[in-house]
């Protein structure tokens, strides 16, 4: 089944809208919805056909209801700093979430807190700071980007190679389906019975509902944060020390490398945070705990980044320090902004052992393109970020900027790893789906979705290539052979 | 009911010619792993059995990686084996023993001790190959460490019972073993607070044991020989780590050295003929459920009872006999403010213990996408 034939989205839905949520809250002249063209990817424009703000939890479930009923599709946007294009809503209506910022209940005893899908992630970490708590996925836009949208993308971040990624530690939600009917997922107060909605909502990149309250975990604060900044002249040996902590037994909290290219362009930059310029790779590695015992962590990871080569090992000596050093890595990509008006984010993840090598092939495939590729990503759990900043003006090199991206997508897919770690796949990686699902499992994930929203009206044309979606179990003898 | 032929599917391509055949008949299939559980009195109706024990072996192991991927039939066993040989282990324990299938546990997301620490098994699970009830093969995921691409099929199979598909395949993220990996035990007062006690001390210290369960003086009694409440400890972590939470144990209680094998113990504490239950809540309710816990334990003569306070769980394993199964089908009657999960229990008590948990619109409408001629395990959720 496919959305309803040329819905209108017209004057008469703005005032509608207009109704339910107030005037000043519904756009739709091109001039007003030019903020909303495009996300933290700048290499997508797509013009909403309108957009729409509820303030309160009864105005998104009454404009949902409203475009169920006129079977209008709709995208939800958080705070828009997600990088696959995800929230572009492409003649369609876009709903903002981000007036939705209420923190509805913290219970500090079991580490819950209950939001609404605007709120900021780090003003959550802020909030529940007093109580000893925060809450633990911490995507690099964390000023900006709202829980909701992480929900959507199942956000990850620098943390996550210890605490896990947002679906570990989002525990029930309440959601309005597509069709306007709200639903509770999960059980925030003891054991989930029957299926895992959670988790399969959680990643659902708004294809399924939108979340109107989410029941998260907080983590406790660690007594003791130790972060270390460790400097080689050779990728390879960083990708090597990086395999023999993890080895160890020790789980860092945080374990990220950051190219020379990337060093070159935060130093550059007023977020620098004095990496050395000169060095072909930085770790930037965190242990965090109990503090017994850490400085023997602290120790063992030191001694062997120098067994594999780095030339300094740094130790943030205060909070000041360390906030320097994770300030460059949180703002590399703003810093490369500076370096052309451009940016091809990507998002890969490979089985670490491979780093090695795949890094090597990055670096051949930017050379033969001619392209400048930084590398700023999550080492220990092997998720790439090659980031390309190019001129779009210039159409030669955006052929060969999307070129590259292209090959460095096989390459990690070829090494056994997966498209998308983090960032999700919204627009931007959807062309690469069918690298790594078979037809089946793309047509299972369709099917799944068709379960939450029927007529596919949520973030339409989003995760899943729209041709993948026929008919799946209808005629299972017709397609025999097809055994992975 | 269940006929008594088994096959033992050699592959992927078996299982899916031996659903599609089931299904083209009109039948259904029990799906199992080892077998274990087959005893535990779920209300399955299905007309044949479908065996996955022989579907085993380590599909891929790159050490560095810390994950593995293996056939469902693969037993816990074999993974401990491979995996100790680089000094890795799965951080799963689920009740029984290590002669248990990785399928299985996934598949019912059974958690042990260690999940206080480790997380359950949607935690640790990164990928899986089923096939549908129509035969289709669909893979979620993949053998990677993190991974957002395409919708989760992986989590959604993890603990559906076998109800979207039989699992023929699954990746698992390893952890390195620790340097200390130690296990004692904390003598506590057999009081009405032991539970409050235990939970308000995790709150305070400054780490996360790997695993920490409160156990009655009869749990006590049969795994270490000590009849009487303990909090028992496994601390991992550096040696000097693992010295200072051990030394932080003290302000609890006494503190008694212990083997590891005493969790082994406690995975198998339950005998062959059992009701067995869990309770779940809020973990800052632990001490109403361990009441609750006691008080079967005083209506049920021979109940042992177990805690994980970090999860807010606490298990009741009843001797099955008459008496006691009146006496709990009366006490599963009366309202609740906690979750209760089933695990083992005549085929009778299980519609009282609880109502099953996939009659909402969404539930139906994935398992009518996923199995859509009700092939796999109907009944197994008491629908």
């Amino acid at each position: 089944m496919t959305a309803a034939a040329a819905p209108s989205i017209d004057q008469a839905l703005a005032a509608r809208l207009a109704e339910i949520v107030g005037e000043r809250r519904v756009l739709f002249r091109p001039s007003e919805l030019l903020t909303y063209t495009s996300d933290g990817l700048p290499s997508y424009f797509k013009q909403p056909a309108m957009a729409v703000f509820p303030g309160t939890r009864d105005e998104l479930v009454a404009v949902v209801r409203e475009l169920a009923r006129r079977a209008v599709p709709f995208v939800p946007r958080g705070a828009g700093t997600g990088l696959s294009g995800g929230a572009l809503a492409e003649g369609v209506v876009l709903v903002g979430l981000n007036r939705l910022t209420r923190i509805l209940s913290v219970d500090a005893e079991n580490g819950l807190a209950v939001v609404e899908p605007g709120v900021i992630n780090a003003a959550l970490s802020r909030a529940v700071a007093p109580l000893g708590l925060h809450y633990a996925p911490d995507p690099s836009s964390q000023a900006a980007c709202t829980i909701g949208g992480n929900v959507a993308e199942n956000a990850g971040g620098p943390h996550c190679l210890k605490y896990g990624v947002t679906t570990n530690h989002v525990v029930a939600l309440t959601a309005v389906l597509p069709n306007g009917e709200i639903v509770t997922l999960g059980n925030a107060q003891g054991e989930n019975a029957g299926y895992d909605l959670v988790g399969a909502f959680v990643g659902s990149e708004g294809c399924f509902g939108i979340a109107l309250d989410i029941t998260v975990r907080l983590s406790r604060n660690p007594e003791t944060v130790r972060t270390l900044l460790a400097d080689f002249m050779s990728i390879e040996s960083a990708a090597h020390a990086v395999s023999s902590i993890v080895a160890t037994g020790i789980v860092p909290a945080a374990l990220e490398m950051i190219d020379q290219a990337t060093i070159r362009a935060v130093e550059s930059s007023i977020y620098a945070a004095g990496y050395p310029t000169d060095a072909a790779a930085a770790l930037l590695i965190e242990v965090d705990g109990a503090t017994a015992g850490i400085e023997h962590d602290v120790e063992t990871i030191e001694q062997l980044c120098r067994e594999h080569g780095a030339r300094t090992v740094r130790v943030a000596r205060d909070e000041a320090e360390r906030t320097r050093l994770w300030q460059g890595r949180k703002k590399a990509f703003g810093a490369m902004g500076r370096v052309s008006s451009h940016l091809v984010v990507q998002d890969a993840v490979v089985p670490r052992t491979r780093l090695p090598d795949v890094l090597a092939r990055i670096h051949e495939i930017g050379e033969r393109h001619r392209v400048k590729v930084c590398n700023v990503f999550h080492a220990g759990d092997g998720n790439l970020h090659p980031n390309i900043a190019y001129n779009a003006a210039d159409p030669d090199e955006t052929a060969r900027v999307h070129r590259a991206m292209g090959e460095i997508m096989r390459a990690c897919v070829a090494a056994g790893g997966t498209i998308t770690g983090e960032h999700g796949v919204g627009l931007d990686k959807l062309p690469y789906m069918e690298l790594i699902f078979s037809a089946d499992s793309l047509a299972a994930m369709c099917s799944l979705r068709e379960v939450f929203d029927p007529q596919r009206r949520a973030n339409p044309g989003k995760v899943v290539p729209v041709h993948s979606c026929r008919e799946w179990h209808a005629a299972p003898s017709a397609r025999p052979g097809q055994v992975a | 009911m269940t006929t008594d032929t088994t096959l033992a599917a050699q592959s992927t391509r078996a299982i899916v010619d031996r659903v599609r055949d089931v299904s083209a008949r009109g039948g259904s299939l029990r799906i199992v792993g080892q077998g274990t559980w087959l005893d535990a009195g779920r209300p399955v109706r299905a007309t044949e059995t479908l065996t996955v024990r022989e579907h085993s072996g380590i599909v891929d192991y790159v050490p560095g990686d810390l994950t593995l991927t293996a056939r469902a039939g693969t037993t816990f066993a074999e993974i401990r084996d491979a995996t100790a040989a680089h000094n890795q282990w799965l951080a799963m324990d689920p009740a029984g023993s290590d002669t248990g299938t990785i399928g299985a546990t996934i598949a019912t997301a059974s958690a042990g001790p260690l999940s206080s620490a480790f997380g359950l098994p949607r935690d640790l699970v990164l990928g899986v190959e089923f096939v549908t009830g129509a035969g289709s093969v669909v893979r979620g995921g993949g053998r990677v460490v993190k991974n957002v691409a395409g919708f989760d099929l992986t989590r959604l199979i993890t603990g559906a019972w076998g109800t979207l598909g039989v699992i023929t395949e699954v990746t698992v993220r390893l952890h390195a073993r620790p340097g200390a990996d130690e296990t004692c035990a904390v003598r506590l007062a057999g009081k009405r607070d032991d539970a409050a006690r235990v939970r308000q001390f995790l709150r305070r210290v400054p780490f996360t044991p790997y695993a920490c369960e409160l156990l009655d003086a009869s749990t006590a009694g049969s795994i270490t020989g000590e009849a009487r409440t303990l909090a028992l400890f496994r601390l991992g972590g550096n040696p000097e780590a693992v010295r200072a939470q051990r030394t932080s144990l003290r302000e609890l209680g006494d503190v008694m050295e212990l083997g590891m094998d005493v969790w082994t113990r406690l995975r198998a504490v339950e005998p062959e003929r059992a009701i067995v239950f869990r309770m779940s809540q809020l973990p800052s309710k632990l001490d109403d459920l361990w009441s609750v816990a006691v008080r079967v334990s005083e209506k049920c003569p021979g109940t042992i009872i177990h805690a994980r306070p970090a999860r807010g769980l606490v298990r009741c394993i009843v001797p099955q006999t008459d008496e006691n199964g009146a006496w709990l089908s009366r006490h599963f009657a009366e309202r609740t403010a906690y979750t209760r999960t089933g695990e083992r229990m005549p085929a009778e008590l299980w519609a009282a213990c609880s109502a099953p948990p996939t009659t909402d619109p969404l539930s139906r409408g994935i398992k009518a996408t996923f199995d859509p001629n009700n092939v796999f395990n109907p009944g197994i959720f008491g629908e």
